[in-house]
């Protein structure tokens, strides 16, 4: 028992949950044949509770899994589990059926439309359904009267509402604009701009992967591991301090967790050169502010005449630098996020004298 | 779900229909759920038993009221109204016109008032309108003055049929009144004895049981028009939350749950029904906190808004309850309010709150219990704490450390007091839970032989006032200690410290001074303590030469254990290694070296010293030389009782739930070194608060004292008035506690643990409560500053305390504040003998000179008798309080031997002056008064006051 809950203490720490969410991503697109199998979908619905049923035995999962404020996020996981489960077999369902010329099997049947009554009384029974959950569920999960706001006492940790903890675990690795302005902004950019950016018909009203593998494969990334699963990890996962403590762990206010960042002009002129940090800000940061320039505007350009000239090709020019800046800012993230957990890399541009940092 | 068919719908609609009838129900059931669930409140239970509680004892009350009333007086006024309605029916003809006739002024009178208020309305409208149009010169204006007289003059004509109509109908009623007025009187008189039954009935007939009540007024979904089960809220202006960003009036709703607690009857009842235990001072509407304007949780503390015995955060006061409340209530540890119920036994800490200007409040004897308690063990030394501030440093001076103690004992002591004398407050700084391992004993002993060193190394020289006294007898010498009073500060082993408190452990205890000292240094001590030490707060006893002997004597004889011995012997190389671990800690590490190198092995040892005696704190409780500016070492207490609990380090210590406050300071009360337990830490890291060894009833005296500490949240509206009196209550309240008057005396109800141990109390020290009533100023001035004997039979003597005047004036104006005597200049009328001998005849009918002396003591007496010399009456008693005092002495001093010689006051048994007690009373007074030649303190006092 003791050595399971330690091993998966390990493995829920933050760096080896991210990069075995990204495994799993690549794992669920390459083998997608395989995922669509039913005993794949249930088999992953069951394990999944099979963990939650173990983890209750334990007081501390037991505190953070039940507590009111968290329930909604078990929820979310059975949730994600099954419906990108249900997405990738119906897409390699209709695949199948593509490749044997047929069509998706919802355009079998696309000169009906059945509103009366299955739509709407189906959308009848879902309204009934979801207002006995939340009855019973507010009836369960009762909401105390607790002491009043102390801004001198905020708790900790202080945890920002469960649909924004992806961005507050963004925090730890970037400075609050660029987490909690900068990058929130191009999210919703970046939403609005989808539909103008991908012109690509194929896939509207119907499953399928193949003919959207990229696009696809993105989402996934953005929406599952890049957002959902910072959620979890904020719900569950971060304690005290912000500090990292695995499921079956006490949440110990003195837990400290050695952080001994620097900054790349640190690295560069302190542990490159062997010289002093310059005292002008603009030469000691030349070098983070020539690479973030590189990635913002000499990156585009080069991958367009190198990896991604079929896309350039395909999109032009507005399109492609717009969906690929978009996504160069989405994966800063995780670049971020290992040139940290590697080099314990703070800032890339840091300049205190101006409150700006990178 | 998604199994398509290939014509038709999608879904099987028969199907969908048992979905939908099915999801309808459940929806169904859960709105039910949910109603009920909203309607079924822990609180309304409690209403519902309280209900048919408060009408069992309604009922049993108006049983009780039915007993009381007079039966004779009832049966009598019952007779003579049969009597008055036989005199009635007589005239039955005359009263039926008579009564028809009334009935025709009425209605008559009845017509012509709603004529007069009809035309009043319409007057008054019409008068206004005149009065706009004029003021805004509109031409309509003469037409409507004229409208206005025309009704005005029917106004008039209409008040006046009025008048007629009400005149006719008192007319007919005085007529009728001949007839029945008899039955209304008689009826009256009935009525108020049995008001009480009536009222009881009236609350029956309210708060019997019905239908009605239960299946609608407080039936769900309807109970939000009548309902008899409602919460109960107080609103209090004056007393505030403090919610972070403003500062809100207090809402308690308590009584929703404690329904009778401000009414009396209840008192056998459990909780929560019961009453108040002490409604004459709290709750109760002429008590000074009455509820409607104090409410509860300003004392009680906990979450007044709640209705829930959870949320509200009740407080167990011990582990059996905890569990029954677990069982029963659900309770859990409080965690979503900082500030949870105090325990009971805690509750007066809070009196604090309001009670600011003054650190000992009357009543509150816990609260007074714990700030002695905290006073004793020296808690405010070390820590700052308001209202602590200049309170003597609780330790002896250390300076002539010399010429007192050996080095040896010394060490023995800081090892571990307690093993020296058991009943010392001296806390354990080493050997604690932190520093007991098998490597910290070297380290120890080496701090324990600095401090020793370094304290002989700095003593000044000591000259004894009388070098090489002689000896005294030993038994001579007990008896003295035993009679005089030094058990009101000062304990010889007679059992815990706990046990016998705070005030007698004012002084040392005496157990194994023998050990301690030398015969010398203690004949020295007792005969002029204030020679070596000239700050003491130890009295002079004015004994003899010879009884200072005997006293010594007996003393030096009381010795007991060593104490520990020591469980390492450094050398000099842990010396170094421990004062380098300390230079090091605040220079660099070369520096200390070189410093060290500077230094010779001595200059080492006293430098060690002097770093361990900075950083334990000694200074804080002993005069040492060169820590006379040091600054105190502890946290700052005058808010801890506010502090949140999420600002304490539990550390590794989990067995305490890490959201009890009280939790914390017990355990570290308990064990000041605990929360070190688990932790990888330098020696110069470890915690250092010593040990007290203190007992479970010591701790929780400290902690009332602490929680008492409280941020200043309540406006001036909710404190008492400010006023001379109450600041002089006040600053007398501080002093008698701090100089430990009441270690003998007992003042305003505190104190008197001396008085516990004379086997008559008539023996002991007076009780001073009436003191400021019962003695002129200038007497009382004299007499603290050079005490003379006012009972020479007594074994307890009155010791000379050496206050400066300032300190005598507190006192003087402290015994007239609290019988509102206020003030040492007072005119006394000099009382002449206008009664002639009538008060020197009732003077000796009463045998006066029988107990009290008149020169010479009275004999064939029993000494608990005896009663103070007359002849100081003049100078020293307050010619008002005499005559208060004969008129029933036990009055002012419950329990006294002085008889009532006018039990039945005004009335008396003696013929002298026309029989009138007060006039006998004044004459014996003014008798009195005539005395001379008493012993009087002003003598010495004027003798003392020119030495000075």
């Amino acid at each position: 028992m003791g050595f399971i809950k330690s091993a998966i203490n390990a493995v829920a720490d933050p760096r080896l949950f991210f990069m075995l969410a990204v495994a799993l991503l690549a794992i669920i697109v390459w083998q997608r044949e395989k995922v669509a199998s039913n005993a794949v979908g249930y088999g992953a619905l069951g394990l999944t509770g099979l963990f939650f049923a173990f983890g209750t035995f334990d007081v501390n999962f037991r505190q953070i899994v039940t507590k009111p404020d968290n329930v909604p996020i078990v929820g979310l996981i059975f949730l994600l589990v099954f419906f990108v489960w249900y997405s990738i077999k119906e897409g390699v369902l209709n695949d199948r059926r593509i490749a044997a010329g047929q069509g998706p099997i919802e355009k079998a049947e696309s000169d009906r439309v059945w509103v009366w009554p299955d739509l709407v009384y189906t959308e009848l029974i879902s309204l009934i359904l979801f207002t006995v959950i939340l009855i019973v569920w507010s009836i369960f999960l009762k909401a105390p009267l607790e002491q009043p706001a102390n801004p001198a006492n905020t708790p900790n940790p202080s945890k920002a509402p469960w649909y924004f903890l992806g961005l507050q675990e963004m925090l730890v690795y970037f400075d609050p604009w660029l987490a909690g302005v900068v990058l929130p902004g191009l999210i919703i950019v970046g939403l609005i701009a989808i539909p103008y950016i991908d012109k690509n018909p194929k896939g509207n009203g119907y499953f399928t992967f193949s003919e959207r593998k990229a696009e696809i494969t993105i989402f996934l990334f953005g929406f599952v591991v890049l957002w959902c699963s910072l959620i979890v990890l904020g719900t569950f996962l971060r304690g005290p301090n912000w500090n990292f403590f695995g499921p079956f762990e006490f949440w110990d206010i003195h837990k400290l967790a050695a952080l001994t960042n620097v900054n790349l002009s640190e690295y560069i002129w302190v542990r490159g050169l062997h010289m002093g940090l310059p005292t002008n800000w603009f030469v000691r940061e030349i070098f983070g502010i020539l690479l973030v320039l590189f990635y913002v505007f000499a990156l585009p350009p080069l991958l367009a005449k190198m990896w991604l000239k079929t896309y350039y090709v395909k999109m032009g020019g507005p399109r492609y630098y717009t969906g690929v800046v978009l996504f160069l800012m989405m994966m800063s993230l995780p670049l971020k996020m290992l040139a940290r957990w590697l080099f314990n890399l703070k800032y890339v541009v840091a300049i205190p004298e101006i409150f700006f940092n990178i | 779900m998604a199994e398509k068919k290939s014509v038709g719908h999608a879904y099987n609609v028969d199907f969908l229909n048992v979905v939908f009838a099915a999801s309808s129900l459940f929806l169904f059931l859960s709105v039910i759920w949910m109603v009920w669930d909203d309607f079924d409140r822990e609180w309304k239970h409690t209403q519902r038993r309280f209900a048919a509680l408060e009408y069992q004892v309604t009922q049993a009350t108006l049983a009780q009221a039915g007993r009381a009333v007079d039966k004779n007086k009832l049966g009598q006024l019952t007779a003579a109204e049969a009597a008055a309605r036989k005199n009635v029916s007589a005239n039955q003809q005359k009263v039926d016109d008579l009564q028809a006739k009334l009935k025709d002024a009425d209605n008559a009178l009845f017509r012509a008032t709603t004529a007069f208020q009809t035309m009043k309305a319409t007057y008054d409208q019409d008068r206004y309108d005149f009065e706009a149009s004029r003021a805004n010169g509109l031409s309509s204006a003469p037409r409507k003055e004229e409208i206005e007289k025309d009704e005005a003059k029917r106004l008039a004509d209409l008040d006046l049929a009025r008048e007629k109509a009400e005149a006719n109908k008192a007319d007919v009623q005085k007529q009728l009144g001949q007839y029945t007025g008899q039955v209304a009187t008689v009826q009256k008189s009935i009525d108020e004895i049995t008001a009480e039954q009536t009222r009881l009935n009236k609350r029956l007939e309210v708060i019997a049981p019905s239908a009605v009540k239960d299946y609608f007024r407080n039936a769900p979904l309807l109970d939000f028009l009548a309902p008899t089960l409602k919460v109960q809220q107080i609103i209090l202006p004056n007393v505030v939350d403090d919610v972070n960003f403003i500062r809100v009036p207090k809402m308690d709703r308590c009584q929703t749950c404690h329904l009778a607690i401000d009414k009396k009857g209840y008192e056998k009842y459990p909780q929560p029904f019961t009453t108040h235990p002490d409604l004459a001072t709290y709750l109760g509407g002429s008590s000074p906190h009455p509820i409607d304007k104090t409410g509860c949780t300003v004392c009680h503390e906990g979450m007044g808004q709640s209705v829930s015995f959870r949320d509200t955060a009740h407080m167990p006061s011990n582990e059996k309850q905890k569990e029954e409340w677990e069982k029963k209530y659900g309770w859990e540890q409080p965690h979503l309010w900082d500030y949870p119920m105090l325990p009971i036994a805690m509750t007066e800490a809070s009196c604090a709150k309001c009670h600011k200007q003054q650190v000992y409040i009357p009543k509150a004897d816990k609260l007074n219990m714990a700030y002695a308690t905290y006073e004793r063990a020296g808690c405010f030394a070390c820590h700052k704490t308001k209202g602590f501030e200049d309170v003597k440093k609780p330790g002896p001076i250390l300076t002539k450390i010399d010429s007192k103690l050996s080095q040896d004992w010394v060490r023995n002591w800081i090892r571990n007091p307690k093993a020296v004398k058991p009943t010392t407050w001296m806390p354990r700084f080493f050997y604690n839970s932190n520093n007991s391992g098998p490597d910290d004993a070297p380290r120890n002993e080496t701090e324990i032989n600095a401090i020793a060193a370094y304290l002989f190394a700095n003593a000044e020289k000591h000259t004894f006032a009388v070098s090489n006294p002689g000896h005294g007898d030993a038994k001579n010498g007990e008896q003295i200690v035993k009679a005089i009073g030094c058990q009101g500060c000062h304990v010889v082993g007679e059992g815990s410290r706990s046990e016998v408190g705070p005030r007698r452990t004012f002084g040392q205890p005496l157990e194994n001074i023998g050990n301690k000292t030398t015969y010398e240094w203690i004949y020295n001590w007792v005969r002029d303590p204030k020679h070596y030490s000239p700050a003491t707060y130890m009295p002079n006893l004015r004994l003899t030469d010879a009884q200072v002997a005997d006293v010594a004597t007996y003393l030096v004889t009381l010795k007991g254990p060593a104490g520990d011995a020591a469980k390492a012997t450094p050398d000099a190389t842990v010396t170094d290694a421990v004062l380098l671990d300390y230079l090091k800690n605040v220079m660099p590490f070369e520096d200390a070296k070189a410093q060290m190198a500077k230094m010779s092995p001595e200059q080492r040892q006293l430098d060690l010293g002097q770093r361990a005696i900075s950083r334990y704190g000694c200074f804080s409780c002993h005069d040492i030389k060169g820590f006379e500016k040091a600054q105190s070492i502890g946290t700052d207490l005058s808010e801890e009782g506010s502090k949140l609990v999420t600002r304490l380090d539990f550390a590794f210590i989990t067995d305490i739930p890490h959201s009890s406050k009280l939790g914390w300071f017990d355990r570290k009360l308990h064990d000041p070194r605990a929360f070190d337990k688990g932790r990888v830490l330098q020696p110069l890291e470890k915690l250092r608060m010593p040990n007290f060894d203190l007992s479970n009833v010591e701790v929780e005296r400290l902690l009332t004292a602490l929680m008492s500490f409280q941020r200043e949240i309540q406006p001036p509206a909710a404190m008492p008035v400010r006023s001379a009196r109450i600041d002089n209550l006040g600053v007398g309240r501080t002093l008698v506690h701090r100089r430990n008057c009441v270690g003998c005396h007992i003042i305003e109800g505190d104190g008197g643990d001396f008085v516990k141990l004379v086997a008559d109390p008539s023996l002991g020290p007076p009780m001073l409560t009436p003191e400021g009533a019962r003695v002129q100023p200038d007497w009382l001035y004299a007499f603290v500053r050079g005490p003379i004997t006012i009972r020479p039979w007594l074994g307890v003597r009155m010791p000379t305390f050496g206050l400066n005047d300032e300190n005598i004036n507190h006192v003087i104006s402290y015994f007239g504040s609290i019988s509102n005597t206020i003030g040492p200049f007072q005119t006394h009328e000099i009382v002449k003998t206008a009664n002639g001998d009538s008060g020197k005849q009732l003077f000796e009918l009463l045998k006066c000179q029988q107990c009290h002396v008149l020169g010479a003591i009275p004999k064939d007496q029993p000494t608990s008798n005896l009663a103070p010399d007359l002849r100081m009456a003049p100078e020293r008693l307050q010619p008002e309080w005499i005559l208060q005092w004969l008129k029933k002495p036990s009055d002012i001093l419950p329990g006294t031997r002085m008889p009532a010689f006018w039990p039945d006051y005004p009335k008396s048994y003696y013929p002298q002056l026309g029989g009138d007690a007060e006039t006998q009373i004044r004459a014996i007074r003014d008798h009195l008064l005539t005395f001379k030649g008493g012993p009087s303190p002003k003598v010495g006092a004027a003798k003392s006051a020119n030495n000075n």
